[in-house]
Parts: structure tokens; sequence; C-alpha cells
């Protein structure tokens, strides 16, 4: 395991960290560790405390998803285009996801002819579950950490990229043709935007010199410089703020949000690899896009905005304010930008992102080498 | 009605200067005869020399194939061609093409105007004429299956349409147009199509390789159910169920104006203001919804754009709703005039308007913010969906279409009627050719709408109270003279909306044909969208602004 680089070179006192320690932990597991303790240990503890912890986390995440699919979501919108949205059931519409949850289980599943079966049916699982699996390795802060392997961020990288699999088996078992477009399309743009992205996490690592996610938030919690009285954490987007930007766009079209929601893109090709899928099998992939959201945002807290760390507040609800303000931020470009043309995404991808991510690694490679 | 007197040319010496002009320029041995249109000198031609004519006529300045209308008489067919200049719409000729009964064979004008593909696939589908050297002549309203022409002598309504099963098995079996290519339905339930369109894609990879629209979903028999109406007040409620995007004064302009002509009806003043001041509010409410759903289209989800833009529409449909007391079916002109004065009271309805038109440049200024200057929206938008200026002509493109790619045409100015040449106002165009030229001039139009609409405010606040005639008077059973026949346009929202009439003699019209602007602006799109991506079919699609009501009509 490699020594952990000190970007700040001199040793500084650790502030209120909210997690963790700095360096590279031994692999843990956190939560579940902390239940089978509950449990008064054993095997038998171990295997029900991780059962238990995945079984948590993943409701955690199902149960945000809930409310900003069927109501942040629309509430958002709305706020960006001069309307109301829904407000009929319960305080500020909130049951409405009561509502519509029974309202989408109960509707008719219809499985189109010609259909080929076995991938039909497992698309819509392999997605959402593609994107809880990354969550297995993040730091939400408070000890809320599942795992914590030494390879941790390839892990959720890894994970997250499974979603290509269901997307391509959705739009070819489909037996449809917007559907086989919306695949492909999916395909194209993820393998054009996996790589500036999982190398513009790179340039991150070189700096932790850990893949650990415990190290790497642990780093950010050192001070970078103080202003005023006010200590600046040593967070990678203010570290590197470039990276962070190319993150963050790499980031939206990995997940498929505008300005890249090409594989959707409903006024082109209806709704791409979902256009045969309805009921439960639509409701999975409404989640697993949703969940996917989150993901990204929970990458993206980890790598570059210090994970759970944040002032006054417990880390664990900072981690949901950041990976909520990431969806705010997925919202509020859906609202306001045009999307790209298949083309120019796949140009800006391969011809812009992957230059400038390679750039961005070599030159903190450089920077790095030289001030250690 | 044609005089098919049989005479050479050089026997119509009695004939007025422009139809001498016009035997000058077309080949000796084509005309068989001449009549008088009430707009336009007529030729008749012998049914093999109509390209030779045509684009004799084509080639000597009358570049714009406005219409082609078909009719059955007890004893012929007839196609005219309806020409104009696309410098001058006031320069106008009509080529009337008798066939007999026996044997409806006309030559088809399609390899002269482009244009001529639809509208004569149109008149084979519902009157029943057919045409020689055609390059499609295959139905285009009604369903292939169908039996019998509609508006043909020997049609019979009542027989059942009887359509065998293997007519529907798999229509689109061994539908491999090309190598590597993909068959693809766009429509007719396709969010982007705007209404029932059907267009048949061929795809190569993304790209398109062939689009060929497919109308016809929502054919409502609108010319017969005009011709079953009586001109005073039954025909004017459908205009306003053509191009049903608020655009319903427009559309009944368009009838008025026709119809006024053909019975020589005056409209006081005071009425031509209204009517300009509510016509040009329809535009701004049509040019609204245009630039709001392309921007749907190119954005992607129910972004804010469109609802900004309906937004505004909405408060020209409340001053529009204060004004006729309807939000889309206006019903608002009558023949002579307008049904109603301006409400009461007057300074309250100005001052909703003046309130409006104050609003409107931030606005604007929101849409060019939003839309215009995006830099993503022009990356998409520009050079993309070219259409060339003589391509466009050649396709009888007019309103925002021509005037975005560079064609300065106009009715308003050229063919002047309404209010329209005492007021302050330009025409805009756009060299562009391309899509978003297209929305550019939507969006500057919008301004120049609002300019006519506070000049006419000026003019109707300052008109004396004495004076206020809204009507002029017009006969309660109207019968023009038989065998009169007119062809009258409006620059309706989407272009030149045109209307045919023959009398018979009767109160109700003979023939009465719709040139709607949409049907020529689609017709088009194979031009602009082939060898180009799918959302950028979807965006020119789009920017063409069409209104399935009035293509299908």
């Amino acid at each position: 395991m490699p020594v952990p680089l000190q970007a700040t070179g001199t040793a500084t006192p650790t502030g209120t960290a909210a997690n963790g320690t700095a360096g590279a932990a031994p692999p843990s597991a956190p939560l579940a560790d902390a239940i089978s303790g509950l449990l008064g240990g054993g095997l038998l503890g171990d295997v029900v405390g991780a059962l238990l912890g995945a079984f948590l986390i993943a409701n955690l995440m199902l149960i945000m998803t809930a409310v900003a699919g069927p109501w942040a979501k629309r509430k958002i919108t709305a706020a960006f285009t001069d309307r109301i949205a829904v407000n009929r059931i319960g305080p500020f519409g909130l049951l409405i996801i009561v509502a519509d949850a029974v309202r989408l289980l109960s509707k008719e599943l219809v499985i189109p002819d010609g259909a080929d079966r076995p991938a039909f049916d497992i698309a819509p699982i392999v997605l959402p579950f593609s994107a809880l699996l990354g969550f297995a390795v993040i730091p939400m802060g408070n000890g809320i950490h599942l795992a914590d392997p030494e390879t941790g961020l390839v892990f959720a990288f890894a994970a997250s990229s499974i979603a290509s699999l269901g997307l391509i088996m959705a739009g070819y078992a489909s037996n449809n043709k917007y559907s086989l477009l919306g695949g492909l399309r999916s395909i194209a743009q993820n393998l054009a935007y996996e790589i500036p992205l999982v190398i513009t996490a790179a340039s991150v690592v070189i700096f932790t010199g850990t893949l650990q996610m415990s190290g790497i938030v642990a780093q950010q919690t050192e001070t970078l410089i103080n202003v005023g009285g006010i200590r600046i954490p040593q967070w990678f987007a203010f570290v590197n703020p470039f990276a962070f930007v190319l993150f963050l766009a790499a980031n939206m079209a990995e997940i498929g949000r505008n300005p890249f929601d090409i594989p959707e893109a409903p006024t082109e090709i209806v709704a791409g690899y979902q256009t045969e899928y309805g009921s439960v099998y639509f409701v999975l992939f409404y989640l697993g896009e949703f969940i996917h959201i989150f993901l990204g945002g929970a990458i993206m807290a980890t790598l570059f905005l210090g994970g759970p760390a944040g002032p006054i507040l417990p880390g664990f609800l900072w981690f949901i304010i950041k990976i909520w303000a990431f969806f705010l931020f997925t919202q509020w470009a859906r609202s306001a930008i045009p999307r790209v043309r298949i083309d120019q995404l796949i140009e800006i991808g391969w011809k812009g992102m992957l230059v400038l991510s390679f750039a961005n690694l070599v030159l903190t490679a450089i920077i790095v080498g030289v001030i250690a | 009605m044609a005089e098919t007197t049989g005479t050479r040319p050089s026997a119509a010496t009695a004939a007025d200067d422009p139809t001498r002009e016009l035997l000058d320029i077309v080949p000796d041995d084509a005309v068989t005869g001449t009549d008088d249109h009430l707009n336009a000198p007529a030729l008749v031609v012998r049914a093999d020399r109509v390209q030779a004519t045509l684009s004799a006529l084509r080639d000597a300045g009358l570049d714009h194939c406005a219409c082609v209308t078909a009719q059955a008489y007890d004893d012929r067919y007839e196609s005219i061609y309806h020409l104009r200049d696309y410098d001058d719409p006031t320069r106008e000729a009509s080529v009337v093409v008798p066939v007999p009964t026996d044997d409806p064979t006309s030559e088809s004008a399609a390899p002269v105007f482009r244009t001529a593909d639809w509208h004569e696939r149109e008149a084979y589908d519902l009157v029943g004429i057919e045409y020689d050297d055609h390059p499609n002549l295959r139905r285009i309203l009604l369903p292939e299956t169908w039996q019998g022409h509609p508006l043909g002598p020997d049609f019979d309504g009542e027989e059942p349409q009887i359509v065998p099963f293997r007519e529907h098995a798999n229509p689109l079996a061994d539908d491999r147009r090309g190598a590597d290519t993909m068959f693809l339905n766009v429509g007719p339930h396709h969010p982007s199509t705007h209404g029932v369109l059907h267009l048949k894609v061929s795809l190569d990879g993304e790209q398109v390789a062939a689009v060929e629209p497919d109308i016809g979903y929502i054919h409502r028999c609108e010319e017969q159910m005009c011709q079953q109406g009586t001109y005073r007040h039954q025909i004017m409620p459908y205009p306003d169920r053509w191009d049903y995007i608020s655009a319903g004064i427009l559309n009944e302009w368009a009838y008025a104006r026709a119809a006024e002509d053909l019975a020589d009806l005056e409209v006081p003043e005071y009425a031509q203001v209204i009517r300009t001041m509510s016509a040009e509010l329809c535009r701004i409410a049509s040019h609204m919804l245009a630039v709001g759903t392309f921007a749907l289209d190119v954005y992607g989800d129910f972004t804010a754009i469109f609802m900004y833009a309906v937004r505004d529409r909405e408060k020209v449909q409340n001053i529009l709703e204060d004004l006729t007391g309807q939000r889309l079916m206006f019903n608002y002109l009558r023949l002579g005039g307008v049904v109603w004065d301006l409400p009461e009271p007057r300074e309250e309805f100005f001052e909703k308007i003046r309130d409006f038109l104050d609003d409107l440049p931030e606005s604007l200024e929101e849409y060019h913010d939003l839309i215009t200057s995006n830099e993503i929206l022009q990356s998409r938008t520009v050079g993309t969906g070219v259409l060339p200026p003589e391509v466009a002509k050649s396709y009888g493109a007019t309103g925002p279409v021509a005037r975005g790619s560079g064609i300065d045409y106009d009715l308003r100015r050229d063919d002047p009627y309404g209010y329209y040449d005492e007021l302050d106002w330009d025409v805009i165009t756009d060299d562009g050719c391309d899509n978003f030229s297209r929305l550019f001039v939507r969006l500057r139009e919008v301004e120049e709408s609002a300019k006519i609409i506070e000049q006419c405010v000026d003019i109707l606040e300052d008109w004396p109270e004495d004076e206020r005639t809204i009507q002029s008077n017009v006969p309660r059973t109207l019968k023009p003279e038989a065998d009169k026949e007119i062809y009258r346009a409006v620059e309706a929202a989407k272009g030149e909306l045109g209307i045919y009439i023959r009398s018979d003699g009767t109160d109700k019209p003979g023939r009465f044909k719709i040139r709607s602007p949409c049907f020529s602006n689609l017709q088009t799109l194979p031009e602009m969208s082939e060898g180009e991506y799918v959302p950028d079919m979807i965006a020119s699609l789009g920017s063409l602004d069409i209104v399935l009501g009035e293509v299908d009509r």
C-alpha cells in the first residue's frame, strides 16, 4: 500500500474530522462491524451484521429515491418553470409519493411481442442494483460505511459501470427500434465518458496515494489554508477545481442527465431503452436512474467535497446534503440546458474531455512530484 | 368557368393586356382558350402540354406555384395551377387544364414545380384526376385502401368502404431501403411530431437516409364541409379549425378576403383596423407556441422556455377572449366586417393591450437569453435543416419558413389587404436558411406584430365615436353570380393561406379549396433532413411549425 502523500507538505493539525483517520486504514466494514458488535460478534453476528447493514443502506437510498422521483423532481422543475406542481395530497403534496407508488405498481405489466425474455426481465433489475452496489463502499459519515476495501474507488466505478450492461440488455431485448437506438446511444456515451471520468478520479488518487475511500476522505480533512480564522479544508474541489469541473461534466454524461440525456431523449427516440417498459419494470428503471444520480453525487462528494465532512451538523447529514445538492444541480441543468446532439456528444467526449482529463492527470502528477 | 372555345391563341384579340402578355410567354400549341378569374388571367391549356406551359411561365418570373385546385364538372375535370411571382405576388396567373371525364389524365407539373407533387396527389385522391409523369401518384389524405374519390362526380358516400384484410398484412415486410438501413416509424404517436404526423424514416446508423411524411390522420373533409355551408354565416366557423394554434382570426380572414372579393363586398375601414389588430394578436400567440415547442424539441424535457412562451401566449389569449368571447375558436370575423365592436369599457381593453405590449420587449429579451443566445442551442440549430431559397421556392414554401431562407415574401406588404399598408412595420428575413434562422425570424416577427398592434390601438383610440361602423351592409342571403372564380390569400402565421372559391349561382360555393401553408411547407422536410441526424430532423420539423389540422384539413 503506497504511503499517502501530504500535498501541503507540512504536517498540519488534524481538524475536527467527521469520520475516519488520516492515512490508509486497514480494510474494514464499520457499519457491519458495529451491528455485529451489538449482536455479540461471532460468525453469525458478522453475517447478520453485514446483511442488516446492507439492508439499511439500500433502504435509505430507496427512500431518498422515492422522495426525489415522484416529488422533489416535480417540485424543482416546477420552481424553475414558474409552476406549483403537486400540492393536493398531504403536506406539500408529499403523499403523492404513496399515490404514485400505488399507481405505478398496480399497472398492467405489458411484455411486448417478441421480447427476448430473460434479458428483458433481468435488465430492470441490473440497473438499480448496480447503483446500490456502488454505495457499499461510500463513507457516509458517523460510521455509516458498509465496507472499506483498499480498492474502494475502483469498486465504485466498476459497480456503476455495470449499469451499461442493463441498458444494452433493455435496448436489445425490447424488440423496439427506439429502444435499440437508445441502448446503442447509452453504450457509445458511457464509453466516451467513463474514461475521462476515471482518469480525472485518478488525478485525485495521485494526491491521496490510496484508493481506499476512508483514506481519500481523511486526506481532505486537513487544512488547505486559513482565511481570517476560518479553516478551509483541503477538499480536492478547492485543491484542483479544474478536475472538479471536469469530473462534474463527465459525471452528468455518465448518469445520462441533461445536457447529456441522449439515451432517453424523449423528443427524439421517445424514451430510448425504456420505451417498452411499464409498471414494476418501469419503476425499477426509474429507481435505478435516481440511485445512479445519487451514486454519482456520492462519488463526487467523496472525491472532491470532503465526503461527509462539514461544520456543525453531523457528518451523515452533510453527506445527504451534498448528494442532494448534486441532485438539485442535475435538475437545474435539466430545466436550463439544451441537450447536445449524439455526434456532438461523442465529439466532446473523445476530442475534448479525454484530452483535458489526460492533461489534468499529467499536470497533477508533475505538480505532486515536484512538491513531494 | 373556362370558356373552352377551341380558338387559337391568336384569335384571343379581345383579351386584355395581362392575358396577352401570358400568351406571348407560353408555347403557341399549348393554349386552347382563355378565361378570366377574378384574381388573375387564366389560360386554358391542353392536358399534354402542362409542363411546357408551366416551365415557360416559371422562367418568366411566375415562380410560385401557390396551389393546385382540382374540381369535377358534369362533363369534365379541371386542374387549376395558381401561379404567382415571389417578387410581386400581385402578378398572378391561372393555368386551367381540362380533361374529359372518361379519360381524366393530365400531364403532371411535378417536374416543373416540386410542390405539385403533393398537390396533385391530393387532386388524385379527392377528385380522381390521374397525372402522367407524376413521380409518386398515390393517395395522400385518405387511406391507401380507400375506394372511390369523394369529390368526384360518381362517389357514393353511403357505400361502405370494404377493406380486405390482406391490405393490412405486415406493411413493413421487406422494407429495407438500401443496404444497412433501418426503417423506423416516427409517429403517428411520437412526442414531437406536433400532432398525428407519421414519418417513414430510413436510418443509416443515426443519420436519416430517407424520410417520407405520411399525412391525412386528421383529414376532416373541411373543403367539402365549406361547400355545404352558406357564404354568409355557415362557413366562417370552419377556418378556426384549420390552424387551431390560436391563429383563428388569420384563417377567418383568408375566407373573408376571398368571399368579399368574390361577392364584391366593402369592409368599413374601422373594421379593417380591428381585423388587423386581432390578426396580429393571433400571430403573436401562434409564434409564441411555435418558439416554445421548437425549444422543447431541442431542449428536451418540459423546460422553462416552453412555460415562458405559454405564459406570454396566455396574455394574448386573454385579450382575444375579451374581444371575441372565445379562446381558440374565435368566429369573430364576418363577411363585410367583424361581429361586434371592441369590448366596453374601451379604455380598459386598450390598457390591457398596452400593458401586454409594454412587457413584451422584456419577455423577448428573456427568450433571446434562453434560446437564441444559448451556445448549445446555436450549435444544434445553426447550419442544420438547410433549405436553400431555390428549393424553398420550388416547394412553394411561404411564411417564416420562406423568410428564414432569405425569400422576401410577405403578403401583408406585397399584396396588401386590411390596414397593413397604412402602418409602419418591416418584413423580417434572414439569410441563414437553417433551423436557427426560422426560429429567429419568428421571434423578430413578434416584435413587428407588436408594432402593428400598437399603431392599431392608437388609431382605434382616436376613432370618432359616430363613425365606428363594424360591418358594411351585406345581403342576408349571399348569392354571387355563377361561374366566378377567385383565389385569394392572406399571410397567416404559417405562411400563405389561400382560398379558391368557384360560385355556382347558389348561396353555397361550388368548389371551396384551401391552400394550406403547412401542407406546402411540410413537403420540404425530406429536403432539409436527409443526410442529417435524427435529432436534426426533429428540430427541422419543429422549425417548420406545422399544424396537422391545417395540413390534413
